[in-house]
């Protein structure tokens, strides 16, 4: 409900470019170039399973997103008793634990050494049990399907709720090639395409509530993913993995704080963003910032399935393909057509062949042909 | 173009080495011998022997008897002698004239020339008081002379002690009343100044006097009077056409140093007609953003920060009724008519009790009367503008009106641009000013006014923004007696903005908010005698805000309506004030304003959790109040005080405390201000605004009383002014209060500003250090800004420099210069970016934390007039401009867009190169 700002700022740009002699000139101060290679730490602790702990490096605003890793660090997880739980590096700059049963009541942190020798720790925090998933469900409303979590916890001890979720669908090209053009020439295909194939996406939304207003600490049907009847997601099968995790007060107000910064970027019109770092310190420099809030509490989760089936019949099918058909068809000389790669040959008609992109050919584009181990 | 400014510079430098004028007098010798002589006897002869002529109050020297011995001795040492050890001291002017009067000594350095009978320095006889009479100002004008001046007129009969003069100071031509002109006499020191209405009261004792009356636009003149009880004196004077260009702030010669008012500064239309703007156009706007402690964000901005205030800080009226937005097409321009306005009066500290409501100042804007003799007119034509004014008697002398119109014909210049983008915009804008006076008698007078401003624009888009001011006032002014008047005063504000879209017809919509303020007040002036000036009054406004509706467009819209409850608030106050002269050299304003302020219903109160931040999530309870219940209730004394000490006639020391309280926040988290602003009443969650703020200031004159300087300091502290969350949503929000918080400010700065209102070089020059500070630590963490600590304003901008300079080559052809340099704008900036959370996230620098580059500017203009005829069809001339000469590319707004995943930063300049304007004006 709020068409009407960014609207009006657009305009005011707008109108400057329009009536006056206005020039917009590149602004590039030192201070956006300047390197700032911080550690950010990206996981929680999970007090009842495997902790996953992301290192990686913050980099400029005016270089281009290439995430730099943390290799080579040393973490552990220490209570204040100084008991310590080992994580160790298995891709690049993602580092595990074995499975942990973590003791409520007492207190965990992060402790990281990097490989340059510069020593990082979280605030020490409380565990807390995240509460089971009542329920995830779905229902298809006229504007689109609405996917809800509801949740609770009879010892009102959670209250503030995170939560995250990952999508998978089937993807089914449209076309099977049955030939390929190997060394300037046709002939029939020898390994077929997938004909399936599974997206997969981790959403980047932050998804947040808390209960503290409430009598009870009752989460009721809050909308966690709405998608358009049109989206291609829905053509075959779908499901949404639903994490949830409890949160304390401060780790709510940091995801609070983070998720309003991303919503823009810092113009004279928008609202002002406000510093976040977290609660991960530099032990060997004060001024050294890191970044990151590493909270401990367990993980519950819960996966659906949507069956296309299942929805109303009047929805239409969206494959995502319908680009590709119907495929064209190449006539005559059609070898260096393809020699430029930018199609496939599909099949082979009178007095020539149908032709694809690769995107429509090799569902491989868009996700992956390996079956999750769920499906 | 830099050697013209140092051109300039030296000239305006070089003005003030130039020595003053001055008149040598040979003593006059007295001889005799007085023995315990009664004074009476003792003047009579002394008169008789020195053509000199005395004044003394005969009461007061009753009992004062004359032992003295003098053989041809100067009369200064006789008199010296003759007053030792007794309590009346002397002064002399060099008309001939002794005065002998009671209390402190006026101005001891003054008798130079009459006590020593050695030649004498030019300069010191250019400090005499009086040297406002001597051909001082090198224009070589001759003095105007009428009968007038030399008639002596016989006031009242009978009276003894004291007694008040009083009544209006007039244009001879058009009857209008001349504002803020001063009266005066010398012996006893006794002034006053006109009010709005022209009209003065002078509280004296009976006797003779010659009364000067100088004034803004005015020739100076006197009147003699013979004063033997209360009466009234109407006086008329001419208007100072020949120094159109030259800008005489005469009337407040020395009121820099002598009045009693700090941190206000005035301004007439003359001066602004002078200061170069973008578009050709008198700006009033403009014009206070060049005087000291008054900044901006942006050059397309015309909201006012003054010492450190927000924009929603300042109490802006137009004839008495308040303004919400005065500016059209988004602040590019100030919605008034320049040919209608008579100035304007900026109340930085020391806002007097009258005023209320606002915490940072009082931009008080006044209309011209009109012509009260015969149908007259002006207008003028520029670049993206036009106006046209007509003014003239309705009953001649006794009423008039003005009305007044400006147009814009940007929709034209658009339809000329051949481009498809700018074929679906427009941009439009009007203000329409009616004001009428009429006289009914001596004792009766009222004034009316409407005004509306109205803008309408529509950017490449489907979408059309519109914004309306209304407002009306209808002041009815009576005069009890010459010691007591009174204006009731009903007034009537609007403003409402109106957004709509109708590109698609499921989602066309219209947005809409608006606030009507009608408003009442009586105040009162009292004059008990020359030693007191009382104010009271009392004042009431009813704010009624409807805050916003989203509703469908058209049939087939799709749009669910959203209308928010309105909004209603009272707002009352109580005022009085006493300006006491306690002595000559020393005196005090005292003043209380105690206002009370209640949210009225029907209105629904939302409650939240306690100790948390207030989100939705934190909501508790609703409460409903039932139409007519008060909501929440807030009052509070307002204090106002201020304190002038004179160290001698050219300079003084001023104090002041103002306490200041506001019930109304305007809603913006942009930094500029934006027609979608929204203003929001203090209800009970969103409390009132608290400004404190202490004020010192020292005052000298120069070069007898052309140029004035002074140097200011404050120090200001603001309670619970609105800050905003971290992504804040304003507009159609039910329950704003979950996305503001109450913030604390503090300002601190030095102004020091040097004037130089007459000759060929005017101008003026201002330099401030300030600084202003925000702390929002109250509240949760997640509230806190800035880990709670105090961290720069948006506007806070330390370092401001501005000179104004004109140069007058001769009547006709004279130029302007604009020097405006300031630090940039802070802002807040992205420095680094990472992944967290399955997503890449940025990581701001603290809150305003840098700063745009910084901002400098130099603006010419030439103007040029007319033939000097008296009798012509109409009166012309033409400004030629340039703003912006060096083409200084000024950063507007930074901002930052992903590309290809890469931030990038750019600056946006509005007037990024030299902008040449022309403007036709006429008269007739």
């Amino acid at each position: 409900m709020r068409p009407a700002f960014p609207l009006v700022c657009r305009g005011l740009a707008w109108l400057l470019v329009l009536l006056l002699p206005a020039c917009v000139d590149p602004y590039s101060p030192e201070i956006l170039a300047a390197k700032r290679s911080y550690l950010v730490v990206d996981g929680f602790i999970n007090s009842q399973g495997v902790t996953t702990i992301k290192l990686s490096r913050t980099f400029a605003i005016t270089s281009l997103p290439k995430v730099p890793n943390e290799t080579r660090a040393t973490v552990y997880i220490e209570d204040t008793a100084g008991a310590r739980f080992p994580l160790a590096e298995g891709a690049t700059g993602t580092y595990t634990s074995a499975y942990l049963m973590l003791t409520t009541g007492r207190t965990y942190r992060l402790r990281i050494a990097t490989a340059a020798g510069v020593l990082y720790a979280s605030d020490f925090v409380p565990v807390k049990i995240t509460p089971p998933l009542d329920a995830v469900d779905w229902r298809a409303e006229p504007t689109g399907l609405g996917i809800y979590v509801s949740a609770h916890d009879d010892t009102k001890a959670t209250q503030y709720y995170r939560w995250e979720y990952e999508e998978t669908w089937e993807i089914i090209p449209p076309f099977s090639p049955s030939i390929e053009f190997v060394n300037n020439a046709i002939r029939p295909i020898r390994v077929l395409y997938p004909a399936q194939c599974w997206g997969n996406e981790r959403a980047a939304a932050i998804q947040l509530a808390k209960t503290t207003a409430l009598s009870k600490d009752i989460v009721s049907d809050l909308l966690l993913r709405r998608l358009a009847r049109t989206s291609d997601r829905l053509y075959r099968r779908y499901s949404v993995l639903v994490q949830q995790h409890a949160l304390t007060k401060e780790e709510y107000a940091y995801w609070e704080l983070l998720r309003k910064n991303t919503e823009s970027l810092g113009t004279l019109f928008d609202p002002q963003p406000s510093q976040l770092t977290g609660n991960v310190h530099c032990l060997s420099n004060d001024a050294e910032l890191a970044f990151g809030f590493v909270g401990a509490h367990s993980l519950a989760q819960k996966r659906i399935f949507i069956e296309r089936g299942q929805l109303p019949f009047d929805w239409p099918f969206v494959s995502g393909y319908e680009a590709c058909v119907p495929p064209d068809t190449a006539k005559g000389n059609y070898i260096p057509l393809l020699r430029t790669g930018f199609v496939v040959p599909v099949s082979e008609v009178r007095d020539g062949i149908t032709v694809a992109s690769l995107d429509c050919v090799d569902c491989r584009r868009r996700g992956s042909a390996n079956r999750p181990a769920f499906w | 173009m830099k050697q013209a400014y140092t051109f300039v510079l030296l000239l305006f430098f070089g003005l003030l080495a130039l020595p003053g004028h001055g008149q040598q007098q040979p003593p006059k010798l007295v001889s005799g011998a007085f023995n315990h002589t009664p004074f009476g006897q003792f003047v009579g002869q002394v008169e008789a022997q020195t053509g000199l002529k005395f004044y003394f109050d005969p009461a007061a020297v009753d009992s004062l008897f004359v032992t003295v011995q003098a053989q041809s001795q100067p009369v200064a040492t006789v008199l010296e002698q003759a007053l030792q050890n007794t309590k009346f001291h002397f002064t002399t002017d060099n008309e001939g004239r002794v005065f002998v009067y009671q209390g402190k000594a006026i101005e001891p350095m003054v008798m130079a020339d009459f006590l020593s009978p050695q030649p004498v320095e030019a300069s010191d006889v250019a400090a005499r008081p009086d040297n406002a009479d001597l051909p001082a100002t090198p224009t070589g004008r001759s003095r105007y002379v009428s009968a007038a001046e030399y008639k002596v007129y016989e006031i009242g009969s009978g009276g003894t002690g004291r007694a008040t003069l009083a009544g209006h100071i007039r244009d001879l031509k058009s009857g209008e009343p001349v504002i803020g002109a001063s009266i005066y006499s010398e012996s006893p020191n006794v002034g006053a100044s006109t009010d709005q209405f022209g009209a003065y009261s002078l509280t004296l004792p009976v006797g003779r006097y010659d009364l000067k009356i100088r004034g803004v636009g005015i020739k100076n003149t006197t009147r003699k009077v013979v004063l033997r009880g209360n009466g009234k004196l109407e006086i008329e004077t001419e208007e100072d056409i020949v120094t159109l260009k030259e800008v005489v702030i005469e009337a407040e010669k020395d009121k820099n140093v002598s009045g009693m008012q700090m941190g206000l500064e005035k301004i007439d239309i003359k001066t602004m007609k002078q200061v170069p703007t973008a578009f050709g156009e008198t700006d009033l706007l403009r014009v206070v953003l060049t005087l000291p402690g008054v900044k901006s964000v942006g050059e397309g901005s015309t909201g006012l920060n003054v010492r450190g205030g927000a924009t929603d800080q300042n109490l802006i009226l137009f004839n008495d009724a308040t303004l919400y937005n005065p500016s059209h097409l988004f602040g590019f321009f100030s919605a008034f008519n320049p040919d209608i306005l008579q100035g304007v009066e900026l109340y930085k500290s020391a806002i007097p009790a009258k005023y209320g409501g606002r915490l940072s100042s009082v931009l008080d804007i006044t209309t011209r009367e009109g012509n009260k003799k015969k149908l007259a007119g002006s207008g003028g034509i520029g670049p993206l503008t036009s106006r046209l004014t007509l003014e003239g008697p309705l009953v001649k002398d006794k009423s008039a009106f003005i009305v007044s119109g400006r147009a814009s014909y940007s929709d034209w210049i658009l339809k000329q641009l051949n481009d498809k983008n700018f074929a679906k915009s427009s941009a439009a804008f009007y203000d329409l000013t009616a004001y009428v006076s009429h006289e009914f008698n001596d004792k009766n007078s009222i004034y009316a006014t409407a005004y509306m401003s109205s803008d309408r624009f529509r950017l490449a888009s489907d979408t059309t923004y519109r914004y309306l001011n209304q407002t009306a006032s209808l002041k009815w002014r009576h005069t009890f007696n010459n010691k007591l008047y009174g204006v009731l005063t009903g007034a009537y504000s609007h403003y409402d903005y109106n957004v709509s879209s109708d590109g698609n017809k499921v989602n066309a919509y219209e947005l809409k908010y608006s606030i009507d303020q009608p408003a009442l007040r009586a105040d009162f002036s009292f004059f008990p005698n020359s030693r007191h000036t009382v104010d009271f009054g009392v004042s009431s406004q009813f704010y009624r805000i409807a805050p916003g509706s989203f509703t469908p467009l058209g049939d087939k819209s799709l749009v669910t309506p959203n209308v928010l409850p309105r909004e209603q608030g009272l707002e009352s106050a109580i005022y009085a004030s006493d300006r006491f002269d306690i002595t000559t050299r020393f005196s005090l304003s005292l003043g209380l304003r105690y206002s009370l302020y209640q949210a009225l219903g029907p209105r629904d109160v939302y409650q939240y959790a306690p100790g948390e931040s207030r989100t939705e999530n934190t909501l508790l309870d609703t409460l409903h109040y039932a139409s007519g219940k008060t909501v929440a209730t807030y009052h509070g004394p307002e204090y106002r005080v201020s304190a002038r000490y004179s160290l001698n006639d050219r300079s003084s020391v001023k104090a002041g405390y103002t306490r200041t309280r506001q019930y109304i926040h305007q809603l913006t988290n942009t930094a500029s201000v934006s027609p979608t602003d929204i203003w929001k009443l203090s209800d009970g969650n969103v409390r009132p605004q608290i400004g404190d703020q202490f004020s010192v200031g020292y005052y000298r004159n120069f070069k007898s009383n052309t140029i004035e300087a002074s140097i200011e300091t404050y120090y200001k502290s603001l309670r619970d002014f609105v800050d905003y969350k971290s992504g804040a949503t304003l507009v159609l929000n039910p329950h704003i209060e979950t996305d503001i918080i109450n913030a604390q400010g503090k300002a601190y700065g030095v102004e020091v500003f040097v004037k130089k209102l007459t000759g060929k070089v005017n101008g003026w020059v201002s330099y401030t250090y300030s600084r202003s500070l925000v702390r929002a630590n109250a509240g949760t963490p997640a509230d806190m800004i800035n880990g709670g600590a105090y961290y720069p304003s948006n506007f806070d901008k330390p370092h401001d420099f501005t000179m104004v300079g004109n140069y007058r080559f001769s009547r006709r052809f004279s130029s302007s210069l604009n020097f405006t340099y300031s630090t940039g704008r802070p802002i807040t900036l992205p420095l680094a970016e990472y992944y967290v959370g399955n997503s890449l996230r940025v990581y701001y620098s603290d809150r305003n934390a840098y700063r745009v580059p910084d901002y400098y500017r130099v603006d010419l203009a030439l103007n040029i007039e007319g033939n000097h005829k008296v009798k012509k069809l109409a009166h012309s001339s033409w400004t030629v401009g340039v703003y912006n000469l060096t083409g200084r590319r000024n950063p507007y707004s930074v901002y930052f867009k992903a590309t290809n995943g890469q931030i990038k930063g750019y600056q946006l300049s509005i007037f990024g190169q030299p902008i040449p304007t022309v403007t036709y004006n006429f008269k007739f």
